[in-house]
């Protein structure tokens, strides 16, 4: 049964391994339901957020899934509206890694609000002066998006496809896909935007509030950009990790360098604006506010190094590494920069949300200190398995990617000289042996 | 926010951003709708079969895709657009005119029988022009002796309707469940069996136009040779490892030599099926 569901021409392994690989994670996924139901039956107490510090470990980590998952929007953006057709080799990757992310971060921010019931509270009574609002909105929107992107998925299964009506429906939807990439396009516009826009306008927090540029403010802008450059980079880690798990090869080279090109041309726009932004925070915005930055960076343990540490060390060397051609060529360099710029966001994510409201804003105020209880990380940890299970069935029942064929054909080609040496099946006709001998030393 | 609901207020704000946003759904909504609608269109319009083929034709690797053209070695290298369907290709009538002619023509291509009298399709499936202007149909001497012993064959019924890359003829065998391209559009107007050498009769649609897809007997030798390659790298992404040999001649009992192999894979690749 379980082979008629794997797509014909692929190898999966067997049925047992594959049982083997995903119980550890249904633990996990069952450890993080159990701390989930804690929070909800019993109360946020269970969490170690207060009302000073209501910020957490899931704010932080959803901020960080959401950038990360930008790659679903951008990749979609790239493919469908700009026409660039080697993003044909990830975009159902991008598009199932998006709706992990996604429906992950609602997931949190359901347990985290507290009152999932009256989530429909939100859309009916919605604070029209909350940047909130439009995140909301947005989110739910993309969410649907992404679920009716993750369809065609779904039915390219073997046997889903067998019926006529859904293979059509599949055949029908991928055509209109474009219109799906623009409305993600918009909406991760404003989403992403509107996440960091929510820091921005925190007048009573002089760490994270900026200047308005038209109705946003600056952090509005620096979101939307490095979720751009974030998204491609976390599309090719997740893909080069899938290919050393299943010890096979998915997508081109090419593809790899075009996405390590693409996170750079974004990375370095984010690293001149953040740098641009700060420089205008640090000499007008912050001591307009009565606040000398570097005062911020003198509390405790977050120095200027974080500073230093976000904006060069994970911002501009990484920017710098992508956008050489030479050294995108080397496969190191380029993981290893894709792995600092997914980095750089969750370093981005963690400052925006526990820096800012650790650090104290009036007189009497202390630097507060904030770790999650096990019942937040166990939560987010249902986050990590859910997401790990759901890639794990897509990928051995549906095709993910769709080069994987092609380059199996590759990987398993042997050498014409191993066929000449086993002649079990074959009979020898000289003009075939020369044209053989013609065609290994063309390889 | 909805204007029947206490907090809306007919300003600007709230009117722009409740107009955005039912756009935003809106939108959605009439796309899938209009996904639906057209599902509903291809199956009243009979397109199921065509939107199949597509499906499996995009699923193809570009090694697989390559056009006749290219086997035949006017073209260095071109992938075929038309889904293996050269009644819509512009360049194919081009290529055709170019074509030399005298060539040597064989009933047996590297130890396969290929009839010259015989159009090939690139599923591995014939057509042959009767007296009466009807044709048969069977399944070429490569595809047999890859497809093997089979449990049964399911035929189309008779006064059924085929299309070009529709399904054609159901091979079940006890690994896999494969279907065989139609090579022509047309009503069968008969079955025959492995006995009688064919498998279906078919009064064409357009009997001028009906065949100009399907590879001619001096296009044959260098499409079977290309057939081999894929069948030697179906094997090689099987599990088989190392175990043919460098061309050659088929032999009949081919299985037999590969019970470990995913033939089911295999079928899939060389009868173009996804």
């Amino acid at each position: 049964m379980d082979k008629l569901l794997i797509p014909r021409g692929l190898q999966r392994t067997t049925f047992e391994k594959f049982l083997l690989w995903i119980i550890p994670w249904l633990a996990l996924l069952a450890v993080g339901a159990y701390a989930i139901y804690l929070c909800l039956a019993e109360g946020l107490f269970h969490t170690n957020m207060d009302n000073r510090f209501a910020f957490g470990i899931w704010i932080f980590l959803d901020l960080t899934v959401i950038a990360l998952g930008a790659g679903a929007f951008f990749t979609g953006f790239l493919l469908y509206i700009l026409r660039r057709k080697e993003l044909k080799a990830v975009i159902n990757s991008a598009v199932v890694i998006g709706l992990i992310c996604y429906s992950g971060a609602v997931l949190v921010l359901m347990v985290d609000v507290g009152q999932p019931l009256r989530a429909w509270f939100t859309f009916w009574h919605p604070n029209t002066h909350s940047m909130l609002t439009e995140v909301t909105f947005c989110l739910t929107c993309y969410l649907i998006v992404l679920l009716i992107e993750y369809v065609p998925i779904v039915l390219k299964n073997r046997q889903l496809r067998q019926i006529p009506k859904f293979l059509v429906f599949e055949f029908e939807l991928h055509k209109l896909m474009p219109v799906f990439a623009g409305i993600g396009t918009f909406l991760s516009f404003f989403h992403q935007g509107s996440l960091g826009g929510l820091f921005g306008v925190l007048r009573g927090r002089p760490f994270a509030f900026r200047e308005e540029l038209g109705i946003w403010p600056s952090t509005f802008f620096l979101f939307v950009i490095s979720a751009a450059a974030a998204g491609p980079s976390f599309v090719m880690l997740t893909t080069t990790l899938v290919e050393k798990i299943t010890r096979k090869r998915l997508v081109k080279d090419e593809v790899y360098r075009f996405l390590g090109k693409v996170s750079g041309c974004m990375l370095i726009i984010y690293v001149l604006l953040k740098s641009i932004d700060t420089l205008i925070w640090i000499n007008s915005t912050s001591p307009g506010n009565g606040f000398p930055a570097f005062e911020f960076y003198a509390t405790q343990s977050f120095g200027t190094w974080i500073l230093f540490t976000e904006i060069v060390v994970l911002g501009l060397i990484p920017a710098l590494v992508l956008l050489s051609s030479r050294l995108r060529q080397n496969k190191r360099y380029l993981f290893g920069a894709g792995f600092l710029v997914c980095s750089g966001i969750m370093l981005n994510r963690f400052v925006m949300t526990i820096q800012t409201l650790a650090l104290p804003t009036l007189p009497f105020d202390n630097f507060l200190t904030y770790a999650p209880s096990w019942e937040e990380v166990a939560a987010f940890a249902f986050v990590i398995a859910y997401g790990v299970i759901l890639y794990s069935l897509t990928f051995r029942y549906s095709v993910i990617f769709p080069q994987e064929r092609e380059l199996g054909q590759t990987n398993g080609e042997l050498s014409m000289r191993e066929f000449a040496q086993s002649r079990s099946v074959f009979k020898q006709p000289k003009f075939v042996t020369r044209l053989i001998d013609t065609f290994s030393s063309t390889k | 926010m909805v204007p029947w609901v206490y907090e809306f207020h007919w300003t600007a704000f709230h009117v722009t951003f409740l107009l955005i946003f039912f756009t935003v759904f809106v939108t959605v909504a009439a796309t899938i709708i209009i996904a639906l609608r057209r599902t509903q269109q291809d199956e009243q319009q009979h397109r199921m079969e065509s939107i199949q083929w597509h499906s499996d034709f995009e699923d193809l690797a570009p090694a697989m895709k390559v056009c006749r053209h290219e086997l035949n070695g006017d073209v260095q290298h071109r992938v075929c657009d038309n889904e293996f369907d050269c009644r819509s290709c512009t360049l194919h009538p081009v290529f055709s005119a170019r074509k030399k002619k005298g060539s040597l023509l064989q009933y047996e291509v590297y130890g396969f029988s290929m009839p010259p009298y015989r159009l090939y399709h690139r599923g591995h499936t014939w057509v042959q022009q009767e007296d009466d202007g009807t044709f048969k149909v069977g399944i070429d001497d490569f595809g047999s002796r890859i497809i093997g012993r089979p449990h049964s064959i399911e035929l189309p019924p008779i006064g059924s309707h085929l299309s070009v890359n529709g399904r054609g003829i159901l091979v079940r065998r006890s690994d896999s469940t494969i279907r065989l391209l139609s090579p022509i559009d047309g009503e069968v107007i008969g079955h025959g069996n492995s006995e009688k050498g064919w498998y279906l009769k078919v009064r064409a649609d357009n009997p001028e136009r009906a065949t100009t897809h399907l590879l001619k007997a001096e296009e044959v030798p260098n499409w079977i040779l290309r057939e081999m390659e894929r069948l030697q790298f179906s094997f090689a992404t099987s599990g088989v490892g190392a175990t043919l040999a460098d061309g050659g001649e088929l032999v009949p009992d081919f299985h037999k030599h590969f019970p470990k192999a995913d033939w089911d894979s295999v079928l899939g690749q060389m009868f173009l099926e996804a």
